[in-house]
């Protein structure tokens, strides 16, 4: 009984271990996201993201004080080393295009969308559906405070997959909760668990 | 009546479908640069929603994003 179990969390260990995943975006839900798969032991993360910590961020974002000012993608590394020094991080300071998603992305065979703009959004999932072979798990409706129940994942097939309530927009002034988006953030990195250990990658 | 499944649903439409998926976001209200596609399994790209045609019977999953991350 013991060695079934042993056996199945080292099959599960090597899984995570040979996996790279690609977070683009690193506010509420990549710095969440990326710290989950670290965490978890995924061999290797590509992350991106084109901006700056604010002092504003520090309420849900996975930064710190001493950090605003910083490049995120310079921030999360910092802290995602601190947690593993030995993890093997790829980092791009670049705003997502429809040209620059399959090179910065190319080794990743998963990618979390962690992105703010609706049109961000729209252009990476289309552009990894359409032009690679590789999984999207994106966001969407993250915003305001609890009703945590609302939140769920959507398996539209293997390729996209999506999580949220679909409706909770930043744009009707809803406030951003550190408890609202950490649970997409990690309803995502679940998902990409779920997809790496059944083998669908 | 003619059916589209929309999002696991199934929409009637009275007399003709819309002709083309613009034509079908334009009919829901919603923002085609807001949204990814896929009919039947495969993904549409934005560019050609609208020349892109419907048909009766065919089963459309239209993920509409929402700001914030």
């Amino acid at each position: 009984m013991f060695f079934l179990f042993w056996f199945e969390m080292v099959s599960i260990a090597e899984k995570l271990a040979n996996a790279t995943v690609g977070v683009a975006g690193l506010g509420g839900l990549g710095s969440v996201v990326a710290e989950c798969l670290l965490r978890s032991g995924i061999g290797k993360l590509i992350i991106a993201d084109f901006d700056v910590v604010d002092k504003s961020n520090l309420n849900r974002q996975r930064y710190f004080a001493d950090q605003v000012g910083k490049l995120k993608v310079e921030a999360a590394k910092e802290n995602l080393l601190r947690i593993n020094p030995k993890a093997v991080i790829e980092s791009y300071n670049q705003k997502i295009t429809a040209e620059n998603v399959p090179q910065i992305f190319a080794e990743a065979t998963i990618v979390a969308e962690c992105l703010d703009e609706v049109q961000q959004k729209q252009i990476l999932v289309e552009t990894i559906l359409t032009r690679t072979g590789k999984a999207i798990v994106s966001a969407s409706g993250i915003a305001g405070f609890g009703n945590s129940n609302s939140i769920e994942t959507k398996w539209i097939s293997d390729k996209l997959i999506v999580c949220g309530d679909f409706e909770s927009g930043i744009d009707n002034n809803k406030i951003v909760t550190a408890g609202r988006v950490g649970i997409v953030a990690c309803h995502q990195a679940n998902a990409i668990f779920e997809l790496i250990i059944n083998g669908k990658t | 009546m003619a059916v589209l499944k929309i999002n696991g649903k199934e929409n009637f439409f009275d007399g003709l479908l819309p002709a083309t998926l613009s034509e079908l976001l334009i009919e829901l209200k919603v923002d085609a640069t807001t949204v990814v596609a896929e009919v039947d399994g495969e993904i549409i790209e934005r560019e050609k929603f609208g020349s892109f045609n419907l048909k009766e019977g065919q089963s459309i999953e239209l993920v509409r994003f929402v700001p914030g991350g």
